[in-house]
């Protein structure tokens, strides 16, 4: 295959921390050695030397992805880069792109910068992207939602998109079949989960929902399914999910549980809280000697 | 004449502006263009929820902005009386995921950042250092890759875990996952001496003459040879004074300053706006050019980073890169070299911290009373994070978070100037025989712009 045939890549950042780059240089070696053999990957601020952000602007070609890291503004004196706003130099790349697809939290809804209140513009691209471009798309935008995205989430977006043009989104516009099952599948806390055994930090042993905030019952991801640097999530380790998927991240005290006169304000999605609590009633009466006791002593 | 150059391929983007006189770099000034605004973020806040928040300030040292929370939180408890009791095992599995991040770090900046110049200085064609595509920078993308695994051990994911919690630590690993962590070291420490050093790993750790520079084979050896016939073992040199705020099994802290070394005062640090934006547009005038702040100590600059380090360590330590300062002073050339010799020396010493985990230890100790419960408190931490030290200051209010301060290492090395002098790596630019070369000695710094921010 020559590089011409390679469907091209430009990743522009916005208002970000880099964490959704540092996330796919930390992908699978041989996925992401797989990925730069099949798409060119032109511009990356931070990654390639060939070409300058410049170069793109001025190219006549269109770019087959545009990849978006980050949040948009059209402050200039807050955050100018090219001594543009980033709402300029996003509509004027949009302009030229086939598929544009939001990297992380931040590029889908602003994420944590837009809680930056003194800057009143900040908010994901979606807002920002001039109608008329929107229509000019080959698809719509993709939101790869998370804080940062999970690295093998963009490669199989692009891959797929590549195979077959086009990719089935759920109502946030992300991905169905990575964001169509919760955090909470796949995590190995689930046995304490279902027998209501509370858990503690620092503790292999116990389900984090119950006093630590778990989220993993209501956040649609794939973390525990797909795991992290292919060997580990956050609810694995002992650390709860604090739902970076939603469109709600990042909310009040993450790391704890709300609750109402003991019992949780939020439950699993599509149960009914009644119903949840008598199940909660009945589990608990069943006292599991193993799920009771440590793993390993 | 006067040139100004969008520094890219840092972490972020920087603006620098240079002046000239008789075809060297006589005046510059390295600008930061965007905020986003952490401290205005945090007000208001719970103080868990800034375990979540802070390692978003910067997606390659969020360990450190999490270790700096999470001990600047248990701070607050000692200052009140009630210090929270820790276990060495959570104290080691914090530093353990530290160091493994700036492992990680470290092996990206050589072969992302300084590499692809470095080789540009005298080839056209980068060969196998071409990002992306080189075999060597693929290598290397795969070692740090490997290595940050480690870190996912104990934190669950890399980037942005807030694993640390005010107590300890919220992982319990076991023998087969912290015999995972000290393979993905031994899978680093193998690249090291095949790619990095070309020499054999103890052999490198010996390292202790000037003359020991002539050993060096692979990556090093080649960025020495194209260092000096560019004379980076003489340029980049800047105020020759060295800052390290905190202590770990490696580091130690302290200042230096015309070779003699002091105890550090935190009382002595000294944040300043005089250049910096100000949000209420009307403060704003031509002396205003960036959005980085200044720090100083005592009303001086300091260098901060891999090098400080180096030169702060206890007397027997880090030898080589000390008798390469006293020859080279703090040039561009041994500024690279100490960053590489402290990856060295921190994949020796995370080994040993793994080797010391006693697993039937608690991780976490829940303290007595939540931070909510809290009138009022105040704490402080110190990290050594990648690029230097990193200093949070938090006030706590009616259990809300009233006011965060954070000083990033960037801020000590990339700040503006004052009245007095030039700020560090401005100093270390002036001199420099054209903006190829002014762009090394940036980059030398390791230039995070969205740290240097915030
Ligand atoms: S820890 Fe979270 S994700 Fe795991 S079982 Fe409990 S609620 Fe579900």
């Amino acid at each position: 295959m020559t590089n011409k045939q390679k469907p091209t890549i430009v990743w522009f950042q916005a208002i970000t921390c880099n964490g959704n780059t540092h996330s796919l240089l930390s992908a699978n070696s041989a996925r992401l050695e797989l990925f730069l053999n099949s798409f060119d990957l032109i511009y990356h601020p931070s990654l390639t030397v060939d070409k300058t952000l410049e170069d793109i602007l001025n190219q006549k070609e269109k770019i087959d992805y545009l990849l978006v890291e980050g949040a948009i503004s059209s402050n200039k004196d807050i955050f100018a880069l090219k001594n543009s706003t980033t709402n300029d130099l996003l509509n004027k790349l949009a302009l030229k792109a086939n598929y544009i697809i939001a990297v992380g939290s931040c590029a889908c809804y602003g994420g944590i910068h837009k809680k930056f209140e003194e800057d009143k513009t900040i908010s994901g691209i979606k807002e920002n992207i001039n109608e008329k471009i929107l229509k000019n798309l080959k698809h719509e935008i993709i939101n790869l939602n998370g804080c940062p995205v999970h690295p093998e989430w963009i490669l199989q977006t692009l891959f797929t998109l590549k195979a077959y043009g086009k990719i089935s989104l759920d109502k946030e516009k992300r991905p169905i079949e990575l964001y169509s099952t919760l955090a909470h599948h796949g995590c190995t806390r689930n046995e304490y989960f279902e027998w209501k055994i509370e858990g503690s930090f620092g503790e292999k042993e116990g389900c984090l929902f119950y006093e630590q905030g778990c989220r993993g019952p209501m956040t649609h991801s794939s973390c525990n399914k797909i795991l992290w640097n292919d060997i580990s999530s956050k609810t694995r380790v002992g650390m709860p999910c604090i739902g970076c998927t939603e469109n709600d991240f990042p909310r009040n005290d993450m790391l704890e549980t709300k609750k109402n006169i003991g019992i949780p304000q939020d439950v699993p999605l599509g149960i009914s809280k009644r119903a949840y609590l008598s199940l909660t009633g009945i589990a608990k009466t069943f006292k599991i000697d193993r799920l009771n006791k440590k793993l390993m002593e | 004449m006067k040139t100004i150059d969008l520094v890219e391929r840092i972490e972020g983007e920087a603006k620098l502006s240079c002046s000239w006189k008789n075809g060297v770099i006589c005046d510059a000034s390295i600008d930061f263009l965007n905020f986003r605004g952490f401290e205005y973020i945090l007000k208001g806040k719970s103080p868990l929820d800034a375990l979540v928040y802070t390692p978003r300030i910067c997606g390659i040292c969020g360990q450190a902005h999490l270790k700096a929370s999470v001990e600047a939180l248990e701070d607050i408890y000692k200052n009140l009386n009630e210090p929270l009791t820790l276990t060495p095992k959570s104290l080691l599995l914090r530093e353990i995921g530290l160091n493994i991040e700036i492992i990680d770090s470290h092996i990206k900046w050589f072969y992302m950042f300084i590499m692809p110049d470095i080789v540009k200085l005298q080839n056209s064609d980068l060969g196998i250092y071409t990002p992306l595509k080189g075999s060597r920078w693929l290598e290397a993308s795969k070692t740090a890759s490997e290595t940050i695994k480690g870190l996912a051990l104990i934190g669950g994911q890399w980037p942005h875990t807030s694993y640390m919690i005010p107590g300890g630590v919220m992982s319990d690993p076991t023998l087969l996952e912290l015999t995972s962590i000290q393979n993905y070291m031994d899978y680093a420490i193998r690249f090291f001496e095949n790619s990095i050093s070309g020499v054999d790993f103890d052999t490198y750790l010996s390292f202790s003459n000037i003359k020991d520079l002539d050993l060096l084979k692979g990556d090093l050896e080649y960025f020495k040879n194209i260092a000096i016939t560019n004379s980076l073992q003489k340029l980049g040199t800047s105020h020759d004074r060295f800052i390290s705020l905190a202590s770990s099994s490696l580091f130690d802290e302290g200042i230096i300053r015309q070779r003699t070394a002091y105890k550090i005062d935190l009382g002595k640090i000294k944040e300043s706006s005089e250049h910096t934006f100000s949000l209420n547009k009307e403060e704003n005038n031509s002396s205003k050019t960036t959005w980085s702040k200044s720090v100083s100590y005592n009303n001086s600059f300091f260098e901060t980073g891999p090098l400080s380090r180096a030169l702060i360590s206890k007397e027997s330590n880090r030898k080589f890169i000390k008798e390469l300062h006293k020859q080279y002073n703090d040039s561009a050339m041994v500024r690279v070299l100490a960053r590489m010799d402290e990856l060295a020396h921190l994949l020796e010493s995370t080994k040993n911290l793994i080797s010391k985990v006693d697993i039937s230890e608690e991780s976490f100790i829940k303290p007595k009373y939540s931070l909510k419960d809290i009138e009022n408190g105040q704490g402080k931490a110190v990290v050594e994070a990648c690029r230097g030290s990193l200093y949070h200051n938090v006030i706590i209010q009616n259990g809300k978070i009233k006011n965060y301060d954070v000083i990033t290492p960037t801020v000590w090395n990339l700040g503006p100037k004052n009245k007095n002098e030039n700020g560090v790596a401005q100093e270390a630019i002036i001199g420099s025989p054209n903006i190829e070369i002014a762009k090394i000695i940036l980059r030398s710094f390791d230039v995070c712009s969205v740290c240097t921010t915030h």
